[in-house]
């Protein structure tokens, strides 16, 4: 009940300092793997955003915007766990990666991979040029039986 | 604008900003879409104004059940928006007597009033937001442009520089714009564009219609407090 509270109060009293400060920016990136074992040197972004939008895109998104916004949940859970890590962020990130992965919007193939698992890398400007640095690493989690999906 | 008839155009609005909510997370896992679906219904509800008390205060407790599933706001602010809403509307019913209906409703206006007045003022205190640099990096590394396409606004300094100052003085000169209703009217659809290049270049657009929702409190104060003077 505490917490509830604890996660209503910003709410009730809102602090509404939108942009304040551009803080360091987290990126999700994720590596198939075909073993519990095996290292990864073939990380790609999970969802990358279009190269494009129109004005009738971007007209539909004021009603329609489901899978945008739940990147921008991904990327609080990412905040949330390069603040303080919680098993709550991480198996957020993690079922939305498999979740796209065995989806049919996945352009990614799956092949002989077995397991999965994702960092993050935090991007920030350090004098005129961007720098990026790998923050956090996952645990490696099986993924689940493709006939099971 | 009457104070009963402010808080249900705020319960329609809001029914509407939470139904439009509840359909986007109709694809997610069902544990996630059970609750949107629960909430939905409730926010029909709200709409047709069907036991609009009882639907809210239901819509509340699912509100902090939301927050409980997810540890926090969904949508940052925009959950934020909703849940202090729908908080004081449920004040608002609960309240003993018209003087503290009004002080429940006067609170999510003030709040709205704050919404812009507190984010110019934590930006025009800020150098790099008075230089556009802030802007630049929105644009140029953070994550919420919408597109590719839209980093490349990232090198229109001159273009920034006078976007960031736009919005500054647009949101410190907000409170300013209570002293008349036409004044008001007028700063109410700029906020509106606001929010909607913030849903278009940002991909914010539960911000847009939640924001919109909190506008009848507004209206209603500004002629309950400027013109009863």
């Amino acid at each position: 009940m505490l917490h509830i509270l604890k996660l209503l109060i910003p709410a009730l009293i809102p602090s509404w300092n939108f942009f304040d400060i551009i803080a360091p920016s987290p990126r999700v990136q994720y590596a198939l793997l075909e073993s519990e074992n095996e290292t990864s040197h073939e990380w790609y972004e999970f969802r990358p955003r279009p190269a494009h939008l129109s004005f009738l895109q971007m007209l539909g998104h004021m009603l329609w915007n489901a899978k945008w916004n739940e990147s921008m949940f991904v990327v609080s859970c990412a905040e949330r766990l390069m603040e303080q890590p919680t098993q709550h962020s991480e198996d957020e990130i993690m079922q939305r990666i498999i979740s796209d992965l065995v989806g049919a919007s996945s352009k990614i193939q799956l092949n002989t991979a077995t397991h999965l698992q994702f960092r993050l890398l935090v991007v920030e400007r350090q004098g005129a040029a961007l720098e990026q640095e790998v923050v956090f690493y996952s645990r490696i989690q099986p993924l689940p039986a493709r006939d099971a999906v | 604008m009457s104070l009963d008839y402010a808080i249900r155009l705020t319960e329609m609005l809001m029914g509407f900003a939470f139904a439009q909510q509840c359909i986007e997370h109709f694809k997610s896992q069902a544990s996630e879409r059970n609750l949107f679906i629960v909430r939905l219904l409730l926010a029909i509800m709200l709409i047709i104004g069907f036991q609009t008390r009882w639907v809210a205060a239901l819509l509340l407790l699912l509100g902090l059940a939301i927050l409980r599933r997810f540890q926090g706001p969904y949508n940052g602010g925009a959950d934020r928006m909703s849940l202090l809403i729908l908080c004081c509307l449920c004040l608002v019913y609960i309240a003993p007597t018209q003087r503290w209906q009004e002080v429940a409703f006067g609170y999510l206006a003030f709040q709205l009033v704050l919404s812009y007045f507190i984010s110019g003022w934590v930006k025009v205190v800020n150098k790099d937001w008075r230089n556009g640099h802030a802007l630049r990096d929105v644009f140029l590394f953070s994550a919420y442009p919408a597109s590719e396409s839209l980093r490349q606004w990232s090198k229109s300094a001159r273009l920034l520089l006078f976007m960031s100052w736009g919005v500054m003085l647009f949101e410190l000169l907000f409170p300013i714009s209570l002293f008349s209703s036409t004044s008001l009217g007028i700063a109410l659809i700029i906020a509106a564009a606001f929010h909607f290049a913030n849903a278009c270049l940002f991909g914010l657009n539960r911000f847009f219609w939640i924001w919109i929702a909190a506008y009848p409190s507004i209206l209603w104060f500004q002629q309950r407090i400027f013109i009863t003077l």
